[in-house]
């Protein structure tokens, strides 16, 4: 795993510009605005997404276990932005630095209990996907008396930090100001408060069933697995948003899904993104031959260059897959540029999240 | 009285060896705390240079459980490079010299390949052994190994371009890829170990590779490449060629150019 200090991160590709709406949102959801909303305002609906995925209730598992996945999967993902963010959460919830050094050390011997360490290196697999998780996997937790619907949840929110993670390090947030903070002696005096805060809106959440009508719409499958957590229906809504937002072409969107899919081996999903390609006038075939060499002569020059990088978005180094966004920000407008980071994104959870389906 | 004076000197003597033996507990901690924290940095930073030679994987199965002959099966393309005429050239110039060219050779070889999702699996006096695909699921791995050698066709121009600035002779390279399934895992002794790929495929690279001389050219790819390939390449196909352990004739393809 990489020393965070190590780990090269460029400046950020996205410039942060006020939005009342998105500040009304995080104010309604989490009672402040966090300073990197304004990153948001080029596609509100990742940022929309960040909050509600942030602040979703568990029904399973408790908050201190999601915390510990949150830094588990962030170190992974070597993102340097939630990786500070994690920490500082740690830091505020009352974590000694001692401690949390443990455990970003060596999990083996950060004298966790069984579960919780078998939960953890599950998220890890999870988050790293190389290659994707397999039903076996979960055979460890299931034996340590973790139910269905409790590991279902735990992938929920390793996949959901993979989405922060990409976000974060694809836009090349700026760690530094959770950096800063969690060493700040300023911390220790406002702790108390923000731990009281953050504590209030961490409801225990109740089993929540879907109507028919959010059975409908992108990865429907994957919603209809998730039934009965908090999370089906957030996910819902983001696939929802994000498929109806203009900034990219649908089809754009779904070869974007597509091409996620078959570098992580994810047939669900590459079914999935075949079905809504489709459905924008692209036969299997076509796809097919897109997705082969992420190039067709049919293909148009900047889908080709989306392509190219959103199947870099899968395995990447920081600083590396920073300067392929910004050689890709040159030929799009800023918001397109965000979209683009935002749908990767979302299509390296969707493919995790694979996992809560039932076996073949 | 007289029985308490020596009743509070024990107990004063026993608070400050306490407090001493404290102070000295808390000092051994944070000292064993600052080498645990150190020897710790030492294995990410190893950790992290491993996983450049082995998958990610691999590396946490020694950390936690030491050297395994565990190996798995995997489809990897295997591209084998070699300097032509390098027994000449190490005889033409002084060996300090040579060794400044080879460097500057390997490594710009290998940014090619890395820039191309490979990974450098061995070098083999002036050859490279690289792979594409072995350290993580590469569904467009073939298309990374065709486009990393036209890349190391193109570095090499650049390369041979500031040699012949300082007089020194220029070189050429024979590239074969091939395609095909092996198996990966840890292979050598207890004294030296590496992740290896054993297989055919790689054999069969580096005989295609071998016909570069004959054909006169700088690529040449097997079918097996050729037939996943982008249709943006350009091809020529050569005859079909017996190469050792091989029983059937191999059909090759020279590399001319990509049309992007």
């Amino acid at each position: 795993m990489p020393a965070m200090q190590d780990i090269e991160w460029l400046d950020p590709l996205i410039e942060p510009r006020r939005s009342r709406e998105l500040e009304r949102f995080a104010k309604q959801r989490v009672g402040f605005v966090p300073p990197e909303i304004g990153c948001f305002a080029a596609c509100p609906w990742i940022g929309r997404a960040s909050i509600e995925l942030a602040v979703a209730r568990r029904v399973h598992i408790d908050h201190d276990l999601a915390d510990l996945v949150a830094l588990v999967v962030s170190q992974e993902s070597s993102c340097r932005f939630c990786y500070a963010t994690a920490r500082l959460l740690l830091r505020i919830l009352g974590m000694p630095e001692a401690r949390i050094r443990t455990l970003e050390r060596d999990l083996e011997t950060a004298q966790l209990d069984a579960r919780t360490r078998l939960a953890l290196d599950f998220a890890r697999r999870l988050s790293r996907s190389n290659p994707l998780p397999s039903h076996a996997d979960k055979r460890p937790l299931l034996e340590a008396g973790y139910g269905e619907a409790a590991v279902k949840e735990l992938a929920f929110v390793a996949s959901e930090n993979v989405f922060h993670n990409r976000v974060a390090t694809l836009a090349a947030m700026p760690p530094q100001r959770g950096e800063r903070l969690g060493r700040s002696w300023l911390l220790g005096l406002a702790r108390p408060l923000m731990a009281r805060r953050i504590r209030a809106l961490r409801k225990k959440g109740q089993t929540e069933w879907l109507g028919d009508d959010l059975k409908t719409g992108p990865y429907t499958y994957l919603i209809v697995a998730l039934d009965g957590l908090p999370g089906a229906r957030i996910l819902r809504g983001i696939l929802d948003q994000a498929w109806a937002s203009p900034q990219l072409s649908r089809r754009a969107k779904a070869l974007i899904f597509a091409v996620i899919a078959r570098g992580l081996g994810c047939p669900q999903s590459e079914c999935e993104a075949f079905r809504l390609l489709e459905g924008e006038g692209l036969d299997n075939d076509e796809a097919d031959e897109i997705l082969a060499h992420l190039g067709a002569r049919g293909l148009d020059p900047i889908e080709a260059r989306i392509l190219r990088y959103a199947r870099e978005t899968i395995w990447y180094q920081p600083a590396l897959v920073q300067r392929q966004g910004r050689a890709l920000r040159e030929h799009l407008s800023p918001a397109q540029f965000f979209e683009v980071v935002g749908i990767a994104s979302l299509a390296n959870m969707l493919c995790r999240l694979a996992i809560v389906l039932d076996p073949p | 009285m007289n029985l308490s004076w020596p009743i509070l000197g024990a107990l004063v003597a026993l608070v400050v060896g306490l407090a001493i033996a404290l102070w000295r507990g808390r000092r051994e901690a944070s000292r064993l705390r600052r080498a645990l924290e150190a020897k710790s940095a030492d294995l990410e930073h190893l950790q992290t240079s491993f996983s450049r030679f082995a998958p990610e994987e691999v590396v946490e199965r020694i950390i936690a459980g030491g050297i395994s002959t565990h190996a798995e099966r995997k489809e990897v393309t295997a591209l084998f490079a070699d300097l032509v005429g390098f027994t000449a050239l190490s005889e033409s110039v002084e060996p300090l010299v040579l060794v400044r060219i080879l460097n500057g050779y390997f490594e710009r070889m290998s940014r090619a390949i890395a820039d191309h999702r490979g990974h450098v699996s061995t070098f083999i006096g002036d050859g490279i052994l690289a792979l594409f695909g072995a350290l993580q699921p590469n569904p467009w791995q073939g298309d990374d190994a065709v486009h990393a050698a036209l890349a190391m066709r193109r570095e090499l121009a650049a390369y041979n371009g500031e040699l012949e600035q300082e007089g020194l002779p220029v070189l050429s390279i024979g590239v074969g890829l091939h395609r095909g399934v092996g198996v990966a895992g840890l292979v050598g002794s207890r004294e030296l170990m590496q992740f290896a790929f054993v297989g055919r495929i790689v054999n069969l690279a580096a005989r295609v590779q071998d016909l570069t001389r004959r054909y006169e050219v700088d690529i040449l790819l097997t079918s097996a490449v050729q037939e996943q390939l982008d249709p943006r390449f350009e091809l020529r196909e050569l005859p079909a060629t017996p190469v050792p352990g091989v029983a059937e004739p191999v059909a090759i393809f020279a590399a001319e150019g990509f049309q992007g």
